[in-house]
């Protein structure tokens, strides 16, 4: 890739990540959420791949990384769901909010989200929504290219690789 | 003045978490200095002020989850990441 591009997309990207953040953090009153946040945060680190080669890139994610930040973020989501079985009996209900006034007032204040909408858990599972896609889409093509790197070394078809 | 904590927190946590992943390559030609983070902390405040708040959202003139991220990340880059070459080799 040109020099230009080498000097620009990582600051890009960057600012990039920070609008997925914003996005991810903005879900529950604006357009988007934790999909589409996280999508722009795997665009920026996808963009970074791209640019700069799978090797050389300055935000690299491992795959004990990857592996991790998916398990955090469904098990987040699970934990949300099952918080909600556990006090008001059914699944993924809004504890912070309580509409039915059944879950006990300490309660309500741990899962409830400090912002003036007082949306209760829907940013918390916005954010392990944005965290999971964020991985997701990444490995999708860091595998692709890491397959592609060891097929370029080998000098081989596919069918060596299976 | 009352600051909202909800997207503060969360928006440093994601930022640092991006942030502690970048390890730049001594062997690649990269070579990003300190000034180059002060003006992508700049550019990101500029970026943070022209968004604007959310809807509801009155406690600062600016995206304050844009402003988190980006201070999440340059923390994360200093404390977990390799930010420099000249950093990488110390």
């Amino acid at each position: 890739m040109s020099t230009i591009l080498k000097l620009f997309i990582y600051p890009a990207a960057l600012i990039i990540t920070c609008l997925g953040i914003n996005t991810i953090l903005g879900g529950h009153i604006t357009p988007g959420g934790g999909f589409q946040g996280g999508a722009i945060i795997a665009g920026a680190i996808i963009f970074c791949i791209v640019v700069y080669g799978i090797k050389d890139t300055p935000l690299k994610f491992s795959h004990d990384f990857m592996s991790s930040m998916e398990s955090i973020g469904a098990l987040l989501y699970v934990f949300l769901g099952l918080a909600g079985l556990l006090f008001a009996g059914s699944f993924l209900y809004n504890l912070g909010v309580d509409l039915y006034s059944i879950v006990p007032g300490y309660i309500q204040n741990i899962f409830n989200y400090p912002d003036p909408t007082h949306a209760g858990i829907i940013p918390y599972l916005n954010f392990a929504v944005g965290l999971k896609v964020m991985v997701g889409l990444s490995a999708v093509v860091i595998a692709f290219l890491g397959f592609k790197n060891e097929l370029d070394e080998d000098g081989e078809g596919i069918e060596e690789i299976e | 003045m009352i600051f909202y904590a909800g997207p503060l927190v969360l928006g440093f946590i994601l930022g640092f978490i991006v942030g502690s992943r970048v390890k730049i390559n001594p062997e690649s030609k990269l070579n990003f200095t300190w000034g180059s983070y002060i003006t992508i902390f700049i550019a990101a405040l500029a970026a943070a002020y022209f968004l604007g708040p959310f809807p509801y959202y009155e406690d600062l003139p600016l995206a304050s989850g844009f402003l988190a991220g980006i201070v999440g990340i340059i923390v994360g880059i200093v404390t977990l990441g390799r930010y420099g070459r000249e950093q990488t080799e110390q």
